[in-house]
């Protein structure tokens, strides 16, 4: 099984493999779109979580900082970036 | 059509610079702040072309796209496509993005511009991707999209005089080429790529992120140490407000006092120096000391929202958030309610799912906003020694504030907690959320910001407060208790006797006859509890020299048990005294189900902390 979003490594860039669209709704879906979250995009895990919880996650695309939940990062396979 | 008045709409990503925009160019006041969903409303003014003809400018909500994720953006798309009831679809378009960001603002911008209609690219914050490393070539991008793009730096006023004449050169030239062409949308994978490619076409140079940003959030979002921190400039603010708001106090207080003497020497005795002296001066006085502490805490706030804090502090407390069935989103809501509860109920619109959103709404409420402080501070004060905690640094009394913030707080998750399980049940909302770049705060903005809160609240004292403190006063003596009767004034005249009857009522829970006539008028805004306070103490005290030298807070001394005055505090935590919020709720949930339920809830827990509060004191011997 491919590694996925939520337990990747921080600081370390990945790139977006597969996003299972079908397990997460029309809305959230479309959300991640607009933040550039897609297959083949690069993407790098910053920040994780605070205090007793796992979530969220903060990651940089490009310039741009987001942060979603790690129930989302679970659906998005990444793979190692191309040397 | 060409005599009316063109309607300009400000269009684009959230944090983008459009209400930065609109401001520069309409000098209105729009807040700003760094974080995105800052704007929930369409807001229209009026600018002016370089040769004095008129445009109304209108200001949106930032939006990712046409397809809205929340209420605040559907605003924006009604607006844009013309769909808005009354409203004419406008005649242009500037479409504002962010420079530094161009692979993700382009997309937005891509689907706007296919919309055909006039449009020109406001290619803001110019100086934050020069900060960045970057070098772009407007023309380039010009090109790329098919429209002007113009650099501006909106809160330097950088850029407006091209931008409003690029603005009218597309309205004349759309008028003259009539060819709207209409190809369907693409996809949101092709719609990116085109965006990233003409962002790589349009960046001339580029160096590496710089990472200094990246170091602050180390610490910052650090899931331990950041935690601590977030906690630690909540503490501090709450002291702030005692600690540097001690002088100026006294001045206003001095003021006050000498404004009272000087009346009590010109005005013969009679209704009107009692109308000044007590119910004005004194009721209205007791209230606008607070001032400079409501100004500290306002500072606080805003310095949070301009540097770009308060996104992270939603990513630390998310993980809380989440454990009620709400998420960081509501955070940032939640903690503009520490000023007011209105704009923060407002701000909720940028929150995606419906029923967070509703509960949300329903606990903001329970944030204590400025119009507590008045009351807190004033039994603070009267009841809770000033003294440091064991040696520290630490003041008690900030420190019981704190501790009454952070009741409200708790108070808040464990409601949201119940509501999310019962009225409000829905899947757990997600959080999903863009982070603001960090920024110096701007001593202008702040400033005007600060005036305008400053302003706002001496308009309340003018108006609402002054209102209900006169009738309070009115209410309070007449009718004139005769000279052979034991009562006093303030017991028999139609306040007083009124305050008997919900005395009763409240008498369980330690209420006496003081709080419960300042209980009722209070209902119109917290802070009358305070002036009606001083009020009724100013008539009591009538023409007895040695009363009328005693402050508010001795004379309360001398009244009030301690438990007395923690079930009041206690008290005030929860009630919904605040007519506004209760409009506004009714408003943003349209009608007076949530409304009712909210006042109803939370009467019921006043009551409730209240009482346990009175009666565990009274256990300790406080009593
Ligand atoms: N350095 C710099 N900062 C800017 C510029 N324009 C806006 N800002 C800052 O960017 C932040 C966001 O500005 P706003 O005008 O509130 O952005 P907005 O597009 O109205 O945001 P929403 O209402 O949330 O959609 C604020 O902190 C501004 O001070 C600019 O040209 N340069
Ligand atoms: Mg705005």
């Amino acid at each position: 099984m491919n590694p996925k979003l939520d337990s990747a490594q921080l600081g370390v860039a990945v790139r977006i493999s597969r996003i299972d669209w079908d397990r997460m709704s029309h809305d959230e879906g479309r959300r991640l779109r607009e933040f550039g979250l897609m297959e083949g995009i690069e993407v790098t895990p910053l920040h994780r979580g605070s205090l007793f919880s796992r979530d969220p996650l903060a990651l940089a695309i490009g310039r741009m900082q987001v942060i979603i939940r790690a129930r989302q990062a679970a659906m998005i396979e990444v793979a190692p970036t191309a040397p | 059509m060409t005599a009316a008045i063109p309607t300009i709409a400000l269009v684009g990503n959230p944090n983008a610079g459009k209400s930065s925009l609109f401001n520069a160019l309409t000098g209105a006041r729009q807040k700003i702040a760094n974080y995105p969903g800052v704007t929930v409303e369409r807001k229209a003014g009026h600018a002016s072309f370089a040769d004095g003809r008129p445009m109304s400018l209108v200001d949106l909500p930032g939006s990712y796209s046409l397809t809205p994720a929340s209420p605040d953006e559907a605003v924006t798309r009604d607006v844009v496509l013309g769909r808005q009831a009354g409203e004419r679809r406008p005649d242009a378009l500037v479409v504002v993005v962010d420079a530094a960001n161009l692979d993700n603002h382009l997309c937005f911008a891509l689907e706007l511009i296919a919309l055909g209609l006039p449009t020109v690219v406001a290619l803001n914050m110019l100086d934050l991707a020069e900060r960045d490393g970057l070098t772009l070539d407007p023309a380039i991008l010009s090109r790329e999209l098919g429209v002007p793009v113009v650099p501006t730096v909106a809160v330097r006023k950088r850029g407006l005089t091209d931008l409003l004449a690029a603005v009218d050169g597309a309205i004349l030239s759309h008028q003259t080429q009539a060819t709207v062409q209409s190809a369907p949308p693409p996809s949101d994978a092709a719609l990116h790529q085109r965006a990233r490619a003409i962002a790589r076409a349009a960046t001339l140079s580029e160096n590496p992120v710089r990472r200094w940003t990246q170091r602050v959030d180390a610490v910052l979002l650090h899931p331990v140490a950041g935690f601590l921190i977030l906690l630690a400039l909540m503490f501090v603010m709450f002291q702030g407000v005692y600690a540097w708001s001690e002088a100026p106090i006294g001045w206003i207080e001095g003021g006050v006092g000498a404004l009272q003497g000087a009346v009590d020497i010109a005005l013969p005795d009679g209704f009107l120096r009692g109308l000044i002296i007590e119910g004005i001066l004194g009721g209205v006085g007791s209230v606008i000391v607070f001032l400079p502490q409501i100004l500290i805490l306002f500072l606080f706030i805003l310095l949070l929202e301009a540097t770009g804090y308060m996104t992270r502090a939603a990513f630390l407390m998310d993980g809380i958030m989440a454990k009620v069935g709400l998420s960081g989103r509501g955070f940032i809501p939640l903690l503009s309610s520490f000023a007011c509860a209105v704009p923060g109920i407002m701000a909720t619109r940028a929150i995606p799912d419906a029923k967070d959103r509703l509960t949300t709404i329903l606990i903001a409420p329970l944030m204590t906003c400025s119009a507590r402080l008045p009351v807190y501070t004033l039994i603070i004060g009267a009841f809770i020694p000033n003294t440091n905690v064991g040696g520290s640094p630490v003041g008690l009394q900030g420190l019981v504030l704190f501790g009454l913030y952070l009741s409200g707080i708790v108070g808040a998750l464990v409601v949201a907690l119940v509501l999310r399980r019962t009225v409000a049940k829905g899947t757990a909302a997600g959080f999903m959320m863009e982070m603001p770049r960090y920024q110096w705060p701007r001593l202008r903005d702040v400033g005007i910001a600060l005036w305008q809160r400053a302003w706002i609240f001496l308009r309340r004292a003018g108006t609402i407060i002054f209102v209900t403190t006169i009738a309070l006063w009115l209410l309070l003596s007449y009718p004139k208790v005769p000279t052979d009767s034991s009562e006093s004034q303030v017991d028999y005249s139609v306040a007083g006797r009124i305050a008997s009857g919900l005395e009763v009522v409240v008498a369980p829970i330690g209420f006496n006859h003081d709080i419960a006539l300042a209980l009722i008028p209070a209902m119109a805004a917290r802070e009358v509890a305070v002036s009606a306070l001083a009020t009724a103490n100013a008539i009591e005290a009538g023409d007895d020299e040695e009363a009328m030298a005693q402050s508010l807070s001795e004379r309360l001394q001398g009244r009030w048990s301690i438990a007395t005055a923690l079930a009041f505090l206690a008290w005030f935590v929860f009630a919904p005294q605040c007519i506004s919020t209760i409009a506004i709720t009714r408003r943003e949930t349209n009608g007076w189900k949530w409304p009712l339920f909210m006042v109803g809830y939370l009467f019921a827990l006043a009551y409730a902390a209240a009482g346990i509060t009175y009666w565990t004191a009274v256990a300790f011997g406080l009593g």
